[in-house]
């Protein structure tokens, strides 16, 4: 699994990577700074943070052999990353509203592409995580084989991490980036 | 148990692989060819080519020891008869591998030392010490290449003229793919890479005609993308330029060339500029190329224009296609009728009017492909300065005055070229301002035409005041009769 | 990710005969895999081959007019594409996959459903890209694909969606083979054998299934923006929208990088146990030898913008990929010394695997020096994308990867079937590669030194270029020639069959211990390992004290020494309960048959399909995915006897 992380570091990596070579590039609007809403994605970053405490939870008692608490959690992971990924639906059809597609400019292509793909991670991560509430609430899943649940932690930590490292760069430090400097030239030239 | 080969292994095929490696080695260094890296005519490309021979020798030598000892251990130590002899178990030998460990890296310091100090005196800047340096730019298009002499106010295509021993500096530039600048005689490859403006010195040593050649893949006629730099005495490439200024003389009423002209402006006008020799012309090419790229890029399906070589002077000129054959009557004929039979992948086939046939070969007679050949040949500068108002008595052709400057910008059709199509202006002129008859606003977009430019077409026609009077009425007439 | 408590109905029986087709799909034998692996890349090589040929064929006079400029160009891309991703990778897997539970003394990989899996999903994903053929839209923008020739702009076609959507297939494919095989390193190895008793050719198998792991996601990231600009109109490389050529070029460079070692690592591996063998000597330094794979492995992330000499990135960051280029070199020419002192002494016995492996060094260094000569950004300048590159690659991969490949061929084929090659045909195919091939590539050394560029369909008559191209071409169909003699000898001897004992090189890793070729269940005991070349002390138990005469660390160690703490518990999973219970005593267990990773990877084909026809497809491609992989985690790995 650690080898899997690591495959998947590079892979995020490269699209972060991108996606701040290409910041403040974009040949026309929407900017970040007229389209992101820090509050709202504070508000679903904190969610996604809770499910990571859910997880480590519902670890403990799954290995704690308490089978109704373990469920419980991993269930509670189970609705807050949905919830976030709730968000990112609202949020992709805003800025679609707003006239901010993939297609729009270079903000959007990365933008979409990069939180795209991390939702992606996240949808698979949800699905996974309901299976094991599943098997959880069966009975199936117990503290002598909870090395299961201990793997998809470690996968569910990681989204997570990721989501931190994108909320940095995304919304956090381009907030305020409008046209390039020089945009007149670049048009023009 | 142990199975064991009866073939013991024969010297000859020890030989088998020297010897052809011995002949292709004796085949080599071939400095006359047309782009060999050796026989060099400018300082970048001697620096590359002597650095290359350092790192070569070296290289040698390490080869023939590395070799030799394969060669030597894979004798000496083979097995002889049936021998099953086991040889001594060593571990290995940290000394002797620290020592190998060293080496390569004393070896590759050596050569490393002068990579880089060569590395900083080509890629830096242009020396400031050998000379005026001349400023170009390169453009690399689908497939060919743009020169532009900015100080200078020049621009052709596909053959480049610098000045012996003076440093040109070139800024290499795309508007389309990825492409590379290689003169391997003059100077080393550097790409052109669209939004990444790279730059590229060179000086000429010896005065010739150095093949150059697009090394970067772009796309299907790739192969087919040359170039000449023809370095020049300095009296000869001031000679060049100031031709460039030179209006070509008009041809002889009735002869193939006049003819010649008419249909080259009918046909090819549209994307071929021909007369970039008066002032303001050298601006009014680049927005007209951008015009055309702009055109393209919008439909590339249909489009009937296409970014295109300037032809300004083409009969001075001695290959044709981007440096593909010599420039003859011949060979211009035939790149004329079937561009596709000398570069498949052409893009002046596909979107020229002329071209849209069953067997995509040019509608027009053998006669009129030759007169058009003819007229092109006979593009060189002429007796007249550029510019000098060419007083006619008041017979002036309009039909001749729209051909030799305003077609590179309009059509007398509908489609845009960098303004907008002419067909129907007569009608249309009387109604675009109040109190202006159609005459009359015609008159004025040709002598003050910043006033009345139309929505959506660049603000770039220049005033044609300067044609004179009877030209100027010539012109209006005719246009009237475009529908 | 099992559950194996969990019962639902078994949505397909499971597969249980042990022959014919059905017994290939189900199969989870790393052995069939792996000669699944061999034959399907054996089958693209030639295509590949023929792909080069008709290349040869149109270059051999000036202006031939042969083959059209489109057809070239996707006769190039396709030949680089498919060599480098469709022949020497699995080939290369091929090995891995019959070689790394034979020499670790384990009785399958970690995971052997994700094995079985990532075989078929790389087989689909070798069939969508060269299914493009068929279609007519082969890709034409080269193997490198650069922006933006490889946008709709430019290439309107399918080919190059065809080409990305192919490569992202073949990406997952091969990441999921990385991963089981770095874990079945680290973890499955036999009691004893410590990370410095493994054989070097597993070595250089973790290396590239580590570098392998780490750069597919990167291909995986150009390609997923390249398609879904070309699919759905994103700019990432549009130079139009702002996007930057230069950028593909450092993520396909980042990855392709590292991916010149994913190629020739496994070459070397088999290089390193093939030389020990016939000198009868153990590899000379062997920790050396390890350090250097580890080395190149690692500093090959630190050199890939010495593709992009001639791109404009400026003096500064060409001076510093320059010397980071040229450092490279040194660990690889450690390899080569360290070769050349494990022959030096011993009893050669130039035997049809040794000839390919001493040829492999021949050839090897000469595409090293001439790698050092392109280090060099100003001479580069003239040797960029010219046909000294074309040399020198090749050197690398054919005189390199190839021959290693063959030289593995030749020495593990009676361990694989249990017969010989037959070894004058063998010596007659050495023969022939090797001259056919110097005979190729030798010339582009002078033609690229003339001015030739690469990837131009014709070339005119006055440069000079004829002559070498003409010997090239030849030389092209005597290495085919040489290739149809392999052939000829796979028949000949499976005809004439010569049979082997478990033994038949006088080996000294652990796949000679058992027999040839060997049970499903590999080996009967699990072996104990106490040496390095455990095999060879073992037969020869008077020559321990010559290994360990000088090396007081290491003195004669006894017994097994099984170091647990870098059995790291988060890694097992899964198939992982085969290998716990059983050495030396009880049952065995092996992997049952399933016939679910044939379904999720048929499922993951036709997302694929989907991407290159119409989004719908990949609806129906859903279905097959999930009852794959609810099946898979459903599915106990072993019923209940």
């Amino acid at each position: 699994m650690w080898a899997f992380l690591g495959s998947d570091v590079m892979f995020f990596g490269a699209f972060i990577a991108t996606y701040l070579v290409y910041r403040g590039k974009s040949l026309n609007g929407p900017y970040p700074s007229e389209i992101l809403n820090i509050p709202i994605t504070s508000v679903s970053t904190f969610v996604l943070l809770m499910s990571s405490l859910a997880m480590v939870l519902g670890l403990h008692y799954v290995k704690e052999g308490q089978k109704n608490k373990g469920t419980l959690w991993i269930l509670a992971v189970v609705v807050l990353g949905a919830v976030f990924m709730g968000f990112q639906f609202v949020e992709f059809r805003e800025f679609a509203h707003e006239g901010l597609t993939p297609r729009t400019n270079l903000f959007g292509t990365t933008f979409f592409i990069l939180t795209g793909i991390h939702g992606a991670h996240v949808t698979i991560g949800v699905i996974w995580m309901a299976f094991l509430a599943y098997g959880s609430h069966k009975g199936a899943l117990r503290s002598d084989n909870a090395l299961d649940l201990e793997i998809a932690g470690l996968y569910w930590h990681f989204v997570d991490i990721v989501w931190i490292v994108i909320f940095t760069v995304i919304y956090l430090i381009s907030a305020n980036d409008g046209p390039p400097a020089g945009i007149e030239s670049i048009l023009h030239g | 148990m142990h199975r064991v080969s009866k073939l013991s292994f024969p010297l000859r095929p020890a030989l088998v692989l020297v010897v052809p490696l011995a002949i292709a080695l004796l085949a080599a260094c071939t400095p006359e060819n047309n782009q060999s890296t050796f026989g060099t005519a400018g300082p970048i490309a001697a620096d590359q080519a002597s650095l290359f021979k350092f790192i070569f020798w070296i290289a040698a030598a390490v080869f023939v020891l590395v070799e030799g000892a394969i060669l030597y251990i894979s004798i000496r130590y083979r097995r002889r008869s049936d021998s099953d002899k086991r040889p001594y178990q060593t571990h290995g030998n940290d000394k002797l591998e620290i020592t190998w460990t060293i080496i390569p890296i004393l070896i590759l310091a050596v050569i490393a030392v002068p990579t880089l100090t060569t590395i900083w005196a080509q890629q830096n800047n242009v020396p400031q010490d050998k000379g005026e340096v001349l400023n170009v730019e390169a453009v690399g298009h689908q497939w060919w290449f743009e020169f532009r002499y900015p100080d200078h106010e020049v621009v052709t295509a596909n053959e480049v003229h610098i000045p012996v021993g003076r440093p040109v500096a070139f800024k290499l530039e795309s508007s389309d793919v990825i492409h590379s600048f290689w003169v391997p005689k003059i100077a080393g490859k550097v790409d052109m890479v669209p939004l990444n403006n790279n730059f590229l010195w060179m000086i000429g040593d010896e005065v010739g005609t150095y093949y150059g050649q697009c090394a970067e893949f772009c796309g299907i006629a790739h192969a087919h993308m040359r170039f000449r730099v023809i370095v020049d005495t300095e009296e000869d490439f001031q000679a060049w330029i100031s031709g460039m200024h030179t209006a070509p003389d008009a041809p002889i009423a009735g002869s193939p060339e006049a003819s010649g002209k008419n249909l080259f402006a009918a046909n090819c006008s549209s994307c071929h500029t021909t007369d970039s020799t008066t002032p303001g012309s050298y601006a009014r090419e680049i927005s007209s190329q951008q015009a055309r790229w702009n055109g393209w890029i919008s439909d590339i399906e249909n489009s009937g224009i296409v970014s295109a070589p300037n032809l300004t002077h083409f009969g001075t000129r001695s290959t044709l296609g981007a440096g593909l054959k010599d420039l003859t009557q011949e060979s211009l004929e035939g790149w004329i009728t079937d561009p596709s039979s000398v570069k498949i992948g052409t893009r002046m086939q596909k979107h020229a009017a002329v071209y849209d046939t069953a067997d995509g070969t040019a509608k027009l007679s053998p006669t009129e492909v030759s007169n058009i050949a003819k007229y092109l040949l006979s593009l060189k500068p002429g007796s007249a300065p550029s510019g000098a108002v060419v007083e006619t008595g008041g017979n002036v052709d309009g039909a001749e005055v729209f051909a030799t400057n305003c077609t590179s910008c309009h059509s007398t059709g509908d489609n845009k070229i960098v303004g907008p199509g002419l067909a129907g202006i007569g009608d249309q002129a009387g109604s675009r301002v109040a109190g202006l008859s159609s005459d009359e606003y015609i008159e004025q977009s040709l002598r003050e035409p910043a006033a009345f430019v139309v929505d959506g077409f660049p603000a770039v026609m220049p005033n044609w005041s300067h044609l004179g009077d009877d030209s100027i009425d010539a012109l209006v007439t005719y246009l009237k009769t475009l529908k | 990710m099992t559950i194996k408590s969990l019962t639902l109905p078994q949505l397909f029986p499971r597969p249980k005969s042990s022959t014919g087709i059905w017994s290939w799909i189900g199969t989870v034998d790393h052995k069939r895999i792996g000669t699944l692996y061999g034959i399907t890349a054996f089958i693209w090589f030639i295509v590949g081959g023929i792909e080069a040929l008709l290349i040869r064929a149109q270059l051999a006079s000036a202006e031939n007019d042969l083959i059209d400029p489109e057809t070239y160009n996707q006769l190039f891309t396709m030949h680089g594409t498919t060599m480098v991703f469709l022949v020497i990778m699995p080939l290369s897997a091929a090995f891995f996959n019959w070689l790394i539970p034979l020499q670790i003394g384990s009785r399958d990989v970690a995971f052997p459903r994700l094995n079985a899996v990532s075989f078929w999903i790389f087989l689909f994903g070798s069939l969508i890209i060269n299914a493009s053929w068929i279609t007519g839209n082969a890709p034409n923008g080269g193997w490198f694909g650069y922006a933006p020739n490889s946008s709709t702009t430019f290439n309107p076609g399918m080919g190059m969606t065809y080409w990305v959507v192919g490569l992202n297939i073949l990406g997952v494919a091969s990441i999921a083979a990385g991963l089981n095989f770095i874990v079945t390193i680290l973890n499955m190895r036999a009691p004893g054998m410590s990370m410095f008793k493994i054989p070097i050719f597993t070595w250089m198998t973790l290396i590239t299934s580590i570098l392998i792991v780490l750069a597919m996601p990167v291909l995986a990231v150009a390609g997923i923006q390249l398609q879904t600009d070309r699919v759905y109109g994103t700019l990432f490389f549009d130079s139009l929208g702002g996007g930057d050529p230069v950028m593909w070029q450092h993520i396909f460079w980042l990855f392709g990088h590292p991916e010149v070692y994913i190629l020739i690592l496994p070459a070397m591996g088999i290089v390193s146990e093939v030389l020990p063998t016939f000198a009868r000597k153990p590899l000379f330094g062997y920790p050396f030898v390890v350090f250097a794979g580890a080395v190149i492995g690692f500093m090959g992330w630190f050199v890939w913008s010495h593709h992009m000499f001639t791109v404009g990135l400026g003096p500064a960051a060409n001076t510093a990929f320059s010397i980071s280029t040229m450092l490279i070199a040194v660990p690889t020419g450690v390899k080569i010394f360290n070769w050349l002192g494990t022959l030096w002494g011993g009893n050669i016995r130039l035997n049809t695997p040794m000839l390919f492996s001493i040829s492999f060094i021949a050839m090897f260094t000469i595409g090293g020096l001439s790698g050092v000569m392109h280090a060099s950004p100003p001479t580069d300048a003239q040797q960029q994308d010219t046909y000294f590159v074309v040399a020198h690659f090749h050197y690398v991969l054919v005189g390199g990867a190839l021959l290693g490949i063959f030289s593995g061929i030749y020495f593990w084929w009676p361990k694989f079937t249990g017969w010989f090659l037959n070894e004058k045909l063998g010596i007659v195919n050495w023969a022939l590669m090797l001259i056919g091939f110097n005979f190729t590539f030798a010339p582009m050394h002078w033609l690229g030194m003339d001015g030739m560029p690469r990837r131009i369909y014709t070339y005119a008559e006055n440069m000079g270029w004829e002559g070498s191209n003409l010997a090239a071409s030849i030389g092209g169909m005597i290495l085919g020639l040489g290739i149809l003699v392999f052939i000829i000898n796979v028949f000949y001897s499976k005809m004439n069959k010569q049979i082997a004992g478990s033994d038949p090189w006088d080996g000294r890793t652990l796949e000679w211990s058992t027999t040839s070729p060997p049970p499903p269940h590999d080996f009967d005991v699990i072996p104990q390992v106490r040496y390095r070349d455990d095999f060879w002390f073992t037969k020869y138990p008077e020559t321990i004290s010559e290994y360990f005469h000088d090396d007081h660390d290491q003195a004669v160690p006894s017994g097994a020494q099984f170091d647990d703490h870098d059995h790291d518990p988060l890694v097992v999973s899964g198939g992982a309960d085969d290998h716990d219970d059983d050495h030396g005593h009880g049952g065995i267990h092996l992997p049952d048959m399933s016939y679910y990773p044939f379904i999720l990877a048929f499922g993951i084909a036709i997302f694929g399909i989907g991407f290159l026809t119409n989004t719908y497809i990949i609806g129906i491609g859903a279905p097959f995915f999930l009852w794959g992989l609810i099946g898979w985690s459903m599915e106990p790995v072993n019923d209940p006897e």
